[in-house]
């Protein structure tokens, strides 16, 4: 009896740790709290891949991301979504918005959205136009891009761990979130789509530290 | 499961079969197979893990059983890793993870087929109170996760299906109420035969003592 209970306190305490590690000291239970977690403790850098778009000729995401005191809030869409994708180009109207409220000279004047398209090989430059129209988007802050490149597309996904799964009705489902970048082309934070206020107000912070 | 009467003279053939068993699972095409689904993966491939690991576990001569006992009295070791690593497994992040880090995926196996040679040389011996301890754990926790996963509007797997979800939850209630359902039954039968026992032991007990 006591080597049972010499064993069964081991294996609770084995249980205890492997728990742990799953779980990163109980604070995260999915993968996508994982992710988050570990961008803001590491941001990750852009892979090199190049991305095109209505009024976005050519050229790597990395430079089109980079410009001083620049931060952008990057979501991934399709446009023959009619989900979440949605309800994402909601929260990206109404982030826009704000970013034209707040215009004029403020601090975070840098920040700009960009919506990238993980169904490069349907969503040209002209369909990502007509898109961009019907929810309104200003170019001057909010622009859409393509991966043209499949293999690159899904180079930028894994990086940035964005999972896209096929649905079987010929939609995606995907994990949907407002992904912020630095001017340096780094992922340095992932927030829900609850988080707007949270996520425009924390780009700007950034971005008004990058200009001083 | 095997009860204590002498094993059988079936030859190794169930070790045969539960290593093809956890090879054949092992497969890159019975991986991706069982696992493009969260029902399969969860409610197909973990079950076989462990049907594999249980047939394993006959491998175990009369000599390593008597060993592995002294460790394991009650069942209570054998039975607490099993439901530890059921839960463990219950995570959502653990099926995420064992998609993409091949490490957590051979972890996942080798865990579910010890858990299934745990639960083979636990049960027995466990008893009425003990399984239904663990039962009494893993049920409910299994119904609650099920739930979790049934009503949940938002993914809680990167890599599966909302629909997909929903269904492997509805189905984790269920299996939880049967489980249960099927334990209180064997419960009852061990009841009304130990009564049926004492019964004919008190309406005889002249017979019993003339031998």
């Amino acid at each position: 009896m006591l080597r049972t209970a010499l064993a069964a306190a081991l294996l609770a305490c084995a249980g205890y740790a492997g728990a742990s590690w799953l779980t990163d000291d109980f604070q995260i239970w999915t993968a996508e709290g994982a992710r988050r977690l570990e961008v803001a403790l590491q941001p990750v850098s852009v892979p090199a891949v190049r991305i095109e778009g209505p009024g976005i000729p050519v050229q790597p995401l990395a430079a089109w991301l980079h410009a001083p005191g620049r931060v952008t809030v990057v979501d991934f869409i399709y446009t023959r979504c009619e989900t979440l994708c949605l309800s994402l180009g909601g929260v990206f109207q109404q982030m826009q918005r704000r970013l034209q409220q707040g215009g004029g000279g403020g601090a975070g004047d840098g920040v700009r959205l960009l919506s990238i398209s993980f169904d490069g090989e349907h969503d040209t430059p002209d369909r990502l136009a007509a898109y961009a129209r019907g929810l309104g988007a200003d170019p001057a802050l909010w622009q859409f891009a393509r991966v043209p490149d499949a293999h690159e597309s899904a180079a930028l996904l894994r990086r940035l761990q964005v999972v896209v799964v096929p649905d079987g009705r010929g939609g995606y489902e995907h994990n949907a979130a407002l992904l912020v970048l630095d001017a340096h082309g780094r992922l340095v934070r992932v927030f829900d789509l609850a988080e707007q206020e949270l996520a425009l107000n924390y780009a700007r912070h950034l971005a008004a530290k990058g200009d001083a | 499961m095997n009860g204590h009467r002498p094993q059988p003279r079936l030859g190794g053939w169930p070790m045969v079969a539960g290593g093809l068993l956890a090879a054949l699972l092992a497969l890159p095409p019975a991986r991706a197979l069982l696992e493009a689904s969260m029902l399969r993966h969860m409610l197909l491939q973990a079950p076989l893990l462990l049907l594999a690991g249980a047939l394993l576990a006959g491998a175990a001569g009369p000599q390593a059983r008597t060993a592995m006992a002294r460790w394991n009295a009650y069942g209570i070791s054998g039975l607490l890793a099993a439901g530890g690593i059921l839960s463990l497994l219950m995570v959502p992040r653990a099926l995420d993870l064992a998609l993409v880090a091949p490490p957590v995926e051979a972890a996942k196996f080798v865990l579910l087929l010890l858990a299934g040679a745990a639960l083979r040389l636990s049960w027995q011996p466990a008893g009425l109170l003990v399984q239904g301890f663990f039962l009494g754990n893993v049920l409910p926790m299994m119904a609650v996760a099920g739930q979790l996963y049934a009503d949940s509007t938002v993914r809680i797997c990167n890599a599966y299906l909302l629909d997909d979800q929903a269904r492997l939850g509805e189905w984790l209630i269920a299996l939880a109420c049967g489980f249960a359902v099927v334990w209180l039954a064997q419960v009852a039968r061990t009841m009304v035969l130990r009564d049926a026992h004492a019964a004919a032991l008190d309406a005889a007990p002249t017979l019993l003592l003339k031998k």
